[in-house]
């Protein structure tokens, strides 16, 4: 019997192909929805993801960044840098806000550095230099493309302009996009003079940041101290309620269809043999070696479609950034190991109602075939 | 007097019910012994496939019982019928049902899977069965690349791998020209006669009457036995089948007498060896 939902299965290379390829793009689609929202999810905490102080201080009531406002009075940094355990704390100014550049206006993170604060500042160029002097911005070099802006462009922050003279690479995304102004420049659009936003801290050796944080909450008055770990969660939480959870919900509809398509093969499989299925009854073979059989193949064709999937994956979808580059795509083994399971779980569910109609036939019919 | 194969009493196939009640089979009654083969005849929609479907255990007779080698089938649960198909009955349809994926040697070793512990035996049975059907030369072919005759023969061979005690063939010829028909119909015939299956056969083709150890008539559901018209007959001395003189244009001379056969597969068969086929011609001397 096993040997016939093989041979059945593998007589029509094309017709099976066609089925793997049906039930392959509805993987495809759920695997790039998933690579995007994976790959949006790590670019919405780009910026505090890459530069990972041991601990973030802020306002008192603030505990993330993203669409987030915070003023530290700038002797508090002073205090904090004087406490023991302390290594190092780089303050930033940080404004969530619109920019113009050229016809493009766009949301983005905007970062105060000061100067020599390379600590703070983009963690990859890949073209042109820091920032040395009042009304210079270091833009995303996604961005540039997207734009059109280059070195020595123009842009506008508020009411300010700004000149282009330097590209950071992975600092773009969708949701928001990170440009590095000088300190003071920002401080007169914020009109913040005296204060900072966050305090980036950097432990000594040996120290617990954990610890570290609980004293500078103590010790500190009307500030928030969070480990790198506890202001990244917040922060993607929040990210996610705002925009990645559009994503999500398309990678959900997508996750449904792809289940629509794989049960609809599966029943277009299943469907097919009736006639067969009607002679092999008659034979004397009885309904459950006919039900593994049916579900046999279900599974071969299913995994035929992941692998392609899979491959596609692999192989194809790194590649997508290169023509979209305001995409980042991050295909992970373990997404890839989940819609494993909910793939065969899926088309063994899909394969279900077919197999019992079926299962139904009336073997008499083969008199009739 | 052999026990039976087929044993059946008073069985009914009613569809529908009140006013809307359907007698497709009318208490029919018949025994089938080992080596006899039986024709059901009959006219379109008489009800000749739903008895075949009663008989081989697909359909589930409304009244009456089926024994097939002494088991009540009609008493058995449904789960227990398939191995009852698998194991005591074999079947041949009109349209040869072959599973397309598999080769020749495959289709005839499908229902030999269903019976345990027999694997070796049923390789060499089905060694023998290719000989016998001369399929050697098709072992692995696909059903696709077969003539119609030869997808009968597997489809035969098919319904002899388990050697069950009865065969159900349901216009075994319906899709067959009349020579390759009329070889099909001696094959039945032969393991009727030579190796003891009992062969229930429903057809229209009126040249395999005179191959039929019984000829039954089946008309408005009711099941009657029919009588051979002897005269005005000849039989070919080949297969033995009936041949009707008048409209008879395949012939040929032997021994200043005149032989008139079916098809000239036969007629080729005898002028190979007429001796072998002379002494067996008694019944045409008998009818004329």
């Amino acid at each position: 019997m096993f040997q016939w939902a093989w041979k059945s299965l593998t007589k029509q290379p094309g017709s099976l192909t066609a089925s793997a390829l049906g039930i392959a793009f509805a993987f495809i689609l759920v695997i790039f929805f998933d690579a995007v929202w994976q790959g949006e999810s790590e670019q919405v905490v780009a910026y505090p993801e890459n530069i990972k102080p041991d601990i973030w201080v802020m306002q008192s009531g603030v505990g993330n960044m993203h669409m987030a406002m915070s003023f530290v009075w700038d002797w508090k940094a002073d205090k904090i840098a004087s406490m023991p355990g302390v290594k190092q704390v780089t303050p930033i100014l940080y404004l969530n806000n619109v920019i113009v550049a050229g016809d493009t206006k766009m949301f983005a993170f905007i970062v105060g550095l000061l100067p020599g604060a390379q600590r703070a500042g983009p963690w990859s160029m890949s073209a042109g230099r820091q920032i040395e002097n009042p009304g210079e911005v270091i833009i995303p070099d996604v961005l540039s493309e997207l734009t059109g802006i280059g070195m020595g462009d123009q842009l506008r922050i508020t009411d300010k302009n700004f000149t282009v003279v330097g590209l950071s690479s992975g600092t773009y995304s969708s949701a928001n996009t990170v440009l590095f102004v000088p300190f003071k420049d920002l401080e007169d659009i914020l009109s913040s003079s005296g204060t900072y936003s966050y305090l980036l801290v950097d432990a000594d050796d040996g120290i617990d940041a954990k610890d570290l944080a609980v004293q500078i909450r103590n010790e500190v008055d009307k500030v928030n101290a969070l480990t790198h770990a506890e202001f990244i969660k917040n922060d993607f939480a929040l990210a996610s309620q705002m925009g990645v959870e559009i994503i999500l919900m398309m990678t959900t509809i997508c996750s449904v269809l792809a289940a629509l398509i794989v049960a609809f093969t599966a029943y277009s499989l299943v469907m097919r043999k009736r006639q067969e299925i009607a002679i092999i009854k008659a034979l004397g073979v009885k309904n459950p070696l006919i039900f593994y059989a049916l579900m046999l193949q279900t599974g071969l064709v299913t995994l035929y479609g992941f692998v392609i999937a899979v491959v596609f994956a692999l192989f194809i979808i790194p590649y997508v950034p290169l023509l979209v580059p305001q995409l980042t795509l991050i295909v992970s083994m373990e997404s890839l190991f989940q819609l494993g399971v909910i793939a065969f779980v899926v088309a063994i569910s899909g394969a279900l109602l077919p197999t019992h109609m079926v299962l139904r036939l009336d073997p008499a019919t083969a008199f009739h075939v | 007097m052999t026990s039976p194969i087929l044993s059946a009493k008073h069985i009914s196939k009613y569809y529908g019910s009140g006013h809307t009640k359907v007698r497709a089979v009318n208490d029919v009654s018949l025994e089938i012994q080992p080596g006899e083969l039986v024709l059901i005849m009959g006219p379109s929609g008489s009800g000749k496939t739903t008895l075949l479907s009663m008989l081989g255990g697909l359909l589930k007779a409304s009244e009456g019982s089926i024994e097939i080698e002494g088991i009540n089938i009609t008493q058995l649960k449904e789960a227990a019928l398939p191995n009852i198909r698998a194991l005591k009955i074999g079947f041949i349809f009109q349209a040869f049902n072959l599973l397309e994926a598999l080769t020749v040697e495959e289709n005839i070793l499908f229902p030999a899977q269903l019976r345990k512990h027999k694997a070796n035996s049923a390789k060499q049975r089905a060694d023998e069965l290719i000989q016998q059907l001369k399929l050697e030369h098709r072992r692995f072919a696909l059903p696709q690349t077969l003539s119609g005759g030869e997808k009968q023969r597997v489809a035969i061979a098919r319904a002899l791998i388990n050697e069950p005690g009865l065969i159900l063939a349901d216009e075994p010829t319906g899709n067959l020209d009349s020579q390759t028909g009329q070889e099909v119909m001696m094959i039945l015939h032969d393991i009727a006669r030579d190796h003891g299956y009992a062969v229930v056969m429903v057809t229209h083709d009126p040249r395999v009457e005179d191959i039929a150890d019984r000829i039954m008539w089946l008309e408005d559901g009711a099941l009657h036995d029919r009588k051979l018209e002897a005269h005005q007959w000849t039989h070919d001395p080949v297969c033995g089948m009936r041949v009707d003189e008048w409209k008879a244009d395949i012939k040929t001379e032997y021994k200043e007498k005149t032989y008139i056969f079916c098809s000239q597969g036969c007629k080729q068969r005898f002028e190979k060896n007429p001796v072998q086929y002379v002494s067996h011609s008694k019944r045409d001397e008998s009818s004329r």
